[in-house]
Formats: structure tokens, sequence, C-alpha cells
């Protein structure tokens, strides 16, 4: 293209003004990447899949949802009871009971708190989303992880953002004063770690840990059983291989006689989720309708101001360049070009570069809503971000385009006295 | 001289002036051989810019024809006639208006960026057109880094560089001193006597149309015989 280089010049003429202009485009389009990598990250958590479906079984009237322990073993069955009902495999099903506690009880902070997953160390990798699809090496380096749990009960696996809160180093031990389990404080050793990324600031158990010491607890404690005892099973994870499947297993699971007192219920992880997310839903409206549009504004108008600027400083030229025989939706394509190469060609720059930063320095970005705590940038929100900020650099150069596509040539040359 | 290639008939300007209508070209005609180099005087405000950017094909007139060569060029859609500009006429102007950010070449190439010519045809023509105007040795020169006569001469180049019929040109030397004028005023005459092109340049100076042909004078938007001296010096 022949105008390019012309184009390009004219970018480089006031370089002061284009690059205040791309650094604010950029930062601009950093906000809109990460703001679409959120929302498009919650969109794929709560959209339904088809396939290879993940439901959760929890209490059916209250949250914090508490079942007893005693609905595990059949729960994580998928509750069969006939011989043609849905029976679902070993490998299929995870239990979470949540444990939570401090460090330092006299002096409980932020930083020394420690909320942990107790559950069969084995369904780590073929349960847990993102840690059922690790590439090979990780893979590998991961399941020796799960091995240490497996054999060493007292074994905990932490993300790697969550060992540097509490200041410990992996095979140091730690004491945990329980919160929800009084007088359950269990002792641990850190293990290994989570693979970088979604986990960064989780940590899990053997659920065996904590299931022994709630069984001893009786024998220190006048034959009492712990108060909790009643509801030590938060969720059951049941993988399906189709909304068919689930429908058989969520009617097995509801009307099974074993769950009455407390009832269960079975969801979907996206409705489950969902539902979770209710209490995030103006937070997440806001992002998506008022965030996201707002800031393709602003840029609209950043844009808008500097080709706006440019273009009328330049007017005798664009008059000069109509003398010479640019007809004027060439001059409209050289102004219009001048703003994508400036919006175009920074957001580009600046989404790959978010992405880079974001994903591969930092390892995802911290912002904890709901049970996520890390995101990745996507690579949609990369794209979208890049076409989003293109389309308003479009949009904010039509005007100065427009007006230089009228530039009047016996206006700007006459001395109208 | 032969027939004519630029032809006037009876062309009226109005402009609005706010809630005026300000006629500026009032029935004017006027007709120019191929070959002449005519030069228009006239006081300031007599019309002298507003009739050339109509020969030129810049503006349209109100009321009235231009034609120039086969072409009635007041008829031509806006489109049509900046394509037209670009083959048939070369414009020079009182202060050179050359893009400050680019090189005495790439000033010249702008034109032909606009033509179906491939970079070596491009290069060659730029080159030749340079050369005609003695700046062979200032292709990657900036405007800032030029001397008015020099830049004057880059603007004739590019007016030049497309091998158009009509060259106009608007008080060129009005900005130069007198020896750059002289220089720029020989090199116009230079180029009509080796290139037979037709020029019709608006002036001020006396000894500038001394040079031309043929002076027509421009009075409140009609051509007269004699020159209103008291105006021409005011
Ligand atoms: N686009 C325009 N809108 C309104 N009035 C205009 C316009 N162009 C020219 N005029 C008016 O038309 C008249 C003639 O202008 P023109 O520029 O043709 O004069 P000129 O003879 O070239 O004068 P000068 O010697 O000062 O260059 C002036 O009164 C000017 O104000
Ligand atoms: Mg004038």
């Amino acid at each position: 293209m022949k105008f390019l280089k012309l184009i390009f010049k004219n970018v480089r003429r006031n370089l002061l003004r284009s690059a205040l202009t791309a650094a604010g485009t950029m930062v601009l389009v950093f906000v809109v990447t990460l703001v679409l990598s959120i929302l498009s990250f919650l969109d794929q958590a709560t959209s339904e899949k088809a396939q290879n479906l993940k439901t959760i079984v929890t209490e059916r009237w209250q949250i914090p949802s508490r079942m007893p322990f005693a609905y595990a073993q059949s729960l994580a069955e998928g509750a069969p009871r006939d011989p043609g009902d849905v029976r679902v495999p070993a490998a299929d099903s995870m239990t979470w009971q949540f444990y939570g506690g401090t460090l330092d009880p006299k002096n409980r902070t932020p930083e020394n708190n420690l909320f942990a997953i107790a559950m069969e160390p084995e369904k780590l990798m073929t349960m847990m989303d993102d840690l059922d699809s690790l590439e090979p090496d990780k893979a590998a380096a991961f399941s020796q992880v799960v091995a240490k749990l497996k054999a060493n009960k007292q074994g905990l696996v932490l993300g790697k953002e969550r060992l540097r809160q509490i200041q410990k180093k992996v095979g140091e031990r730690i004491k945990i004063f329980s919160v929800n389990y009084r007088d359950i404080d269990l002792e641990f050793e850190i293990v290994g770690l989570f693979p970088d990324g979604r986990y960064d600031s989780s940590a899990a158990f053997n659920r065996q840990y904590l299931n022994d010491a709630l069984d001893t607890y009786p024998a220190t404690h006048g034959g009492k059983p712990h108060p909790m005892m009643k509801g030590t099973l938060n969720l059951v994870w049941l993988r399906v291989p189709d909304r068919d499947a689930f429908q058989k297993v969520r009617t097995q699971v509801e009307s099974s006689p074993l769950y009455s007192n407390p009832a269960v219920k079975c969801e979907t992880a996206a409705s489950g989720i969902s539902t979770f997310m209710e209490a995030y839903r103006d937070l997440i409206f806001g992002m998506r309708y008022l965030l996201s549009p707002a800031i393709i504004v602003v840029l609209c108008l950043v844009i808008a101001n500097a080709i706006g600027i440019s273009v009328r400083e330049r007017r005798t030229e664009l008059a000069v360049l109509k003398v010479l025989g640019f007809s004027p939706w060439q001059l409209m394509i050289l102004v219009l070009g001048e703003a994508l190469l400036l919006g175009g060609g920074t957001s580009l720059l600046s989404a790959l570069g978010t992405q880079f930063v974001i994903n591969d320095l930092m390892g995802g970005l911290k912002f904890p809503i709901a049970f996520f705590s890390t995101f990745m940038v996507s690579t949609d929100a990369v794209v979208w971000g890049i076409a989003f900020s293109t389309g308003a650099a479009f949009l904010g150069s039509i005007l100065p385009a427009l007006s230089a596509r009228n530039v009047k040539v016996s206006e700007v040359f006459s001395k109208v006295a | 001289m032969s027939s004519p290639i630029v032809r006037v008939i009876d062309v009226h300007k109005y402009f609005q002036r706010g809630s005026e209508r300000v006629e500026v070209l009032k029935g004017l005609t006027l007709d120019v051989p191929q070959g002449e180099f005519l030069a228009l005087m006239g006081p300031s405000g007599s019309g002298k810019t507003t009739l050339l950017n109509l020969i030129a094909g810049l503006d349209r007139p109100s009321e009235g024809e231009v034609w120039v060569g086969p072409e009635c060029i007041s008829a031509l859609s806006e489109t049509r006639l900046a394509a037209w500009r670009t083959r048939s006429v070369g414009f020079v102007f009182q202060f050179y208006h050359l893009i400050p950010v680019l090189t005495a070449y790439e000033n010249v190439e702008l034109p032909l960026l606009l033509l179906p010519l491939s970079a070596a045809q491009r290069r060659q023509q730029v080159l030749t057109a340079l050369d005609l105007v003695g700046l062979s040795d200032r292709l990657t020169h900036r405007p800032g880094q030029l001397s008015g006569g020099q830049q004057q001469r880059v603007g004739i180049a590019r007016a030049i560089v497309t091998d158009p019929t009509l060259i106009v040109a608007d008080e060129p030397t009005g900005d130069l001193d007198s020896r750059s004028a002289q220089e720029i005023l020989a090199l116009l005459v230079e180029l009509r006597e080796s290139l037979n092109k037709t020029i019709i340049m608006v002036t001020h100076d006396p000894r500038a149309a001394a040079r031309a042909h043929r002076t027509q004078h421009l009075d409140k938007g009609v051509l007269v015989d004699a020159p209103s001296m008291s105006h021409d010096f005011e």
C-alpha cells in the first residue's frame, strides 16, 4: 500500500502526542483485556456443557451446605438403588470437606489464615478443573505431590501464593488452629505445590486426616462426638457423561430415602456456580455493561481527540493533497489509517503484552471473586480486546476523517478579507 | 499559437458571506491558447485566486463553464475532478506548501502515488522532475532544510511530475527575494519552452508579468483592458 509510508510519517509527526495517545490506548486496552478475561472465564464456568459435565451435590435448603459424612459413600456413586440405575465410577467423584483455621490463634491475620479442602488425594488429578488436563511434564511433577499426600496423611499441598503469604517453604511443618472445627488442630507437612495458575491461593489435604481426628475426638472429650460431626461433608462432585445421565443421577440422588435429614440437591456445576455467583451479579453486571463500554467510549474519545487535533492542524496540508488530486475518500483513508495504526497497532501490542505479562510473568491475575482467585488472560479476551479497541479507534476517527474529507480547498487558500 | 486549451465561458462565482451573497466573478470569459504563458494581475480581492481555482478544478463556477482541453471540468463530480487534477494540472503555491515530514523526493512523489505506476516508474519520473528544477542533489532534504527558492523548485517539480498540460501558479514568487524570484521565473519560462506547457500565473509583480507572453488584468471580478495602477501598488 503506497499510502502506508505517508500514514506512518503522519503518526510520527508529533511524537509526543502520538506517544501519549498510544500510552492512553495501552492502559485502556490493558484494562479491557483484563475485564474481558474475567468475564469470559466466568461465562465459561457458568455455561452448561453437554458432555462430561460436573455436578455438585449439596445440602438442599441451607448454605453453607453441611451433610453427614455417612452420605459420602453412596453419594459418590450417584445413589443407585436399582440394577438399571446409573452408577458413577469411583474416579468420577470427589468429596470436599472444608477445614479452616489460623497459624497463630493469638494474632489472627488474613496472612496466617489457612483454608483447606480435605479430599481424596487421587481425585486431585481426575476431578479438579485444569489439574485433570495438565501438560505431561507438569502432570508428572504434580502426581509426585499427589503420591506424597496419599502416603503421608498429614501432607498439605498449597498454591504458591498461599505459601508465600504464610511465609513457609515446602518441607516445613505447620500447625493450624481450627476455626470451624474447634479443638481439631491439625499439624501438617507441606509436601508440594499446585501447578501455577488457578490454584495459586488454594490448599488441599487428605480427608483421611480430618476424619480420623474427628473419630478420635470423643476419646479425649468425655465420649462426646465433635459438635460439627453432623455435617462434615460440604460438597460431593460427580462427573457424568452427558445431560441424560445427569438427569438420571439427579433423580436418583434427590429421590433417595437415604438423604432425608438433611435433604440434598443435585445440580450441574455451571448452575451451581451461577447460583453462587448471584451474590456478585451487580459487580459482574457492572463490569460487563458499564465498565467495558465506558472504557471503549473513553478510548474512542482519546483517539478522536488526538486525530481531531492532528486533522485540524493539517487542514492546509490536506487541502494541498486535495489540490494534488487526492480524492475526498483517499483523504479519509489517510486519516482513518492513521487512527487504525495508532489505535489498532498499540492495542495489538498492549493486549499481547498484557497476556504475556499476566500469564507468563505474573502467573495469572489475582482477583478473588467467589471461589475463583486467579484469572488468566484468555486468547479470546486478547482478540476481543484488539477488536474492540480497533473498532473504537475507527469510530473515534470517523468525524475527523469526515472533516478531512470535506476540507474546502477554496476556503483554505483564499485570504478571506 | 494554437487553439485554446483553457476556455472560461461567462463564469460567475458567488460566495456566501454571512447572509450576504458576494459576487466575486461577474460573467468572466477567457481563452488561453495551448503553450501560452499568461500572467493574471489585479488588486487584492479582485478574484484572481478564485479564477485560478476554477481553472484548476479546485472549485466549480456558480454559473458558466470551464473547459480544459476536451473536458468540461465544471461538470465533473468531485471525485472525477480529483482524478482529472492529478493528470492534467500542476499547482504551484505562493507558500510552497510542501509536506514538512516528507523529503524533497517524497514530496515530489506524492501525486504519482495516485497513478497506476510501478515504484521504478515513479522513481524515474521524480528524478527527472527534480533534475529539471536543478535539485538532483537535494533528494533527501526536508522542506525545513531548504531555502525558500529551493522549496519553490520542489513545489514546481511536484507540479510537473505527472506531466500535466497545464500549470497554474498563484503568486509563485510572492514570498521570495528578487533573485530567487527571477530564478523561479526563468525556470517557468524554460519549462514552458522545453516542455510546451501552458502556464497561468497570478502575480502582483510587474517584473514577473513581463516574463509572460500576455498579461490579463482583473478588477472586481471582470477582465479589464488597462491596469488600474493605483490598486496594484497599494
Ligand atoms: N471561500 C470563500 N468564501 C467567501 N468569500 C471568498 C471565498 N474565497 C474568496 N472569497 C472572496 O472573494 C474575493 C476574491 O478573492 P480572491 O482570493 O480570489 O482574491 P485575489 O484576487 O486572489 O486576492 P489576493 O491578491 O489578495 O490574493 C475576496 O473578497 C474574498 O474575500
Ligand atoms: Mg489570491
